[in-house]
């Protein structure tokens, strides 16, 4: 059982924080914490596992108990007897370099007998079928698979809750199919989890209740009835994002053919194969629209990132070649003339200044021209802030006002919305189409059908075989 | 196929094996302590990290190892007499090459073939206090997330433009270092947050599923290890 007896709690760097919770969750239960970012849904799981107080410093009252334990009266080990935690990010939630051991780390620290964690290795791992995924390396997974071990590793302790920070934010459909699985094996065993996210259709099957977060406090309680008859626009208003986990190549209804019309970019002879294996993927011929937002959709885990590396031409293995009117581009001239803003942005922000950003990307160096190009993207203000202390959505248009700067026509955006919730990516949707008002081929890889519904004009379904595009 | 846990996988040597073959090159090869007294059992220091890499069958970084290795020993002979600045400069990498590379092979070797766990458990059984081992653990981890996001900068680099030769070189450098180091900090961070909600602490008493004890490879190698060491004390004080 976990129970919030009054709890008020403000981070030491000042930023969101909790106002007087109030809140029992009985064993068994499943309950999912929503609300828009900032809301404190991730302040509230972190005072039942204890990184608050215990990590994240800041000033907290009241009592939060679990399973009759005062979280902030106990070390952190001793509440890891009790919780299990899943975070949002896989890249950063490993200890080892090896699965295998990963999944034995908790019942490690625990000193449980290693018998005994052998058996309960054993029992999981044939259970959800990881048995493919065993003494890996962590960094030859992909997102969706690093996600299924920390889920694994977390089966693995002898834990009776279980919190699941932004599980899905770097999932694609099929991963969060993998994590529906985890939670329904866990609820069945009867585990008391507690979910903080702002994609929620996903969850509707298994949750018994779901609270509403916002500014710190609990709005409103909904039973799984009430949540499910909210429709899209309700679901908006909160800041939560409504689409239904769909493959997104299947989610977007009555696509008709493209009839021909308008200038096109062609890529061609777009494959890549690791030596003496198997193709990644292999295109014969792709068309692309020009001066459009262009959705290319189904790639995911190592296909996709390739993917983008080929495009860029950052690959010299694959021969690809860009028809743009009349030239042909090679990996040389597409590695000049595309401009990627990556998933992560932060692998692309480099000096000490927004402004110094733009200006390095510049063909000519021409700081008025720069300010205006961050005057349009809202970036006026922070023109002489260190880029790294921005927001992760400021960051992005730093990266766009970078790409702009340049000159280049062609905009690349890997995944622009994972973990985002429906305010920002409405943010983001805008940005798009600013890019494409001023006349840039906007290309996106992402599988945020609800992103693809709002801002795309054509859709491309990544496919390694067939040529076809598809006009929405 | 029921899957089934197979606890005695196990790298070649045990991991105080790597700790002490590691200081002991140290101590030889980067040190030249006893200097030409020592020379066989140098030359065996010197290339017994290429021979665990080709054990590992690392063809490619051992290969390319030796090449650097023998080119700058090599080279240092065509450098020795009337010198100019340059080329003191030059002989003197060379120089460091040669002492550093050897270590630096068993340090990847000893980086890449140790498991974290296996860490914990055998620095735990010679006493050492967990507020040491705990940190020096996180670099088997770090490694390999340092390459990785260096390749993702590298690629946004490339992508700007803004390669090596590009522009000044010490702008190249912070434009690298400033990305690495935020994100990997970011990392760091997280990562602690999670080893530290899965029960890791100092001062506990932890188990490990991996088998570890000494084996007939670790009996050569220590052997070797101490020989050098009693070789060194003969040269040293009796002679």
């Amino acid at each position: 059982m976990i129970n919030f007896d009054n709890v008020f709690f403000k981070y030491n760097k000042g930023e969101d924080s909790l106002k007087g919770i109030n809140l029992t969750i009985n064993n068994g239960e499943v309950v999912l914490v929503c609300g828009s970012s900032g809301c404190g849904k991730s302040t509230l799981v972190r005072c039942v596992n204890g990184l608050i107080p215990h990590f994240y410093d800041g000033e907290i009252t009241g009592t939060v108990t679990v399973n009759g334990i005062d979280v902030s009266q106990t070390t952190l080990r001793k509440i890891s007897h009790h919780v299990g935690t899943v975070f949002q990010n896989p890249r950063s939630q490993f200890f080892n370099v090896d699965t295998t051991s990963e999944l034995a780390f908790g019942c490690e620290n625990f000193g449980l007998e290693s018998d005994e964690i052998e058996k309960r290795i054993n029992q999981i791992v044939n259970k959800h079928e990881l048995a493919k995924l065993m003494d890996r390396s962590i960094f030859k997974l992909s997102g969706g698979e690093k996600q299924k071990i920390a889920c694994a590793s977390v089966a693995v302790e002898p834990v009776d809750v279980i919190i699941l920070d932004e599980p899905s934010a770097n999932l694609d459909y099929k991963g969060i199919c993998e994590l529906q699985k985890m939670i329904a094996a866990w609820k069945e065993e009867n585990k008391t989890i507690l979910i903080a996210e702002h994609r929620i259709s996903y969850l509707f099957p298994y949750i018994t209740r779901a609270i509403l977060m916002n500014s710190g406090e609990i709005e409103k309680e909904y039973s799984v009835d009430e949540i499910r008859g909210l429709t899209e626009d309700d679901l908006h208003k909160l800041g939560l994002r409504a689409e239904e986990n769909k493959n997104p190549v299947e989610a977007i209804p009555d696509i008709p053919k493209v009839d021909g019309s308008g200038e096109r970019l062609i890529l061609t002879d777009m494959k890549y194969s690791y030596k003496g294996e198997s193709p990644v993927f292999n295109i014969p011929e792709m068309e692309i629209p020009k001066g459009e937002i262009v959705a290319i959709v189904g790639a995911n885990g190592a296909g996709k990132s390739t993917f983008l590396r080929c495009l860029c031409g950052m690959e010299h293995s694959c021969k690809a070649k860009l028809k743009v009117g009349d030239e042909i581009w090679k990996n040389k001239k597409r590695r000049q003339s595309i401009y990627m803003v990556m998933q992560d942005v932060n692998h692309q922000l480099f000096t000490d200044s927004v402004l110094e950003e733009v200006v390095i990307s510049q063909e000519k160096e021409d700081e008025e021209e720069a300010l205006r190009i961050l005057e349009s993207l809202d970036l006026a203000e922070y023109a002489d802030k260190h880029p790294l202390a921005l927001s992760g959505g400021q960051k992005q248009r730093v990266a766009v006002a970078s790409a702009v700067a340049s000159g280049r026509d062609i905009i690349l955006f890997d995944e622009p919305t994972s973990g985002l919730d429906y305010y920002h990516m409405i943010q983001v949707s805008g940005l798009l189409e600013k890019l494409k008002e001023a006349g840039k081929t906007v290309i996106i890889v992402t599988h945020d059908v609800e992103l693809i519904k709002k801002a795309c004009t054509f859709v491309v379904p990544f496919d390694s075989v067939r040529k076809n595009i598809l006009e929405k | 196929m029921e899957y089934s846990l197979d606890r005695n996988i196990h790298s070649l040597l045990d991991p105080r094996t790597k700790l002490l073959l590691l200081f002991t090159s140290s101590v030889f090869v980067i040190g030249t302590a006893g200097e030409a007294w020592m020379k066989v059992f140098y030359w065996m220091l010197v290339f017994l990290p290429v021979l665990l890499l080709f054990l590992e069958k690392e063809w490619g970084f051992g290969l390319i190892s030796i090449a650097i290795y023998v080119g700058s020993y090599l080279a240092q002979f065509a450098l020795q007499h009337n010198l100019n600045a340059v080329e003191s400069v030059l002989a003197l990498m060379l120089f460091i090459i040669t002492k550093i590379l050897p270590t630096v092979i068993l340090a990847r070797y000893i980086v890449k073939t140790t498991k974290v766990s296996e860490f914990l458990t055998a620095m735990n059984r010679m006493h050492v206090t967990d507020k040491l081992t705990i940190p020096i653990s996180v670099i088997f981890r770090f490694f390999p997330t340092v390459v990785e996001e260096s390749k993702a900068i590298n690629d946004a680099m490339r992508m700007r433009g803004i390669e090596m030769g590009a522009k000044k070189a010490t702008e190249a450098i912070e434009y690298r270092m400033v990305p690495l180091i935020a994100s990997c900090s970011i990392i760091g961070e997280e990562l602690s947050a999670a080893a530290m909600t899965r029960g890791l602490d100092v001062g506990k008493k932890r188990s490990c599923i991996w088998k570890i004890r000494f084996r007939f490879p670790d009996l050569i190698v220590i052997l070797l290890c101490l020989a050098c060491f009693i070789w060194w004390g003969v040269g040293r004080f009796f002679i």
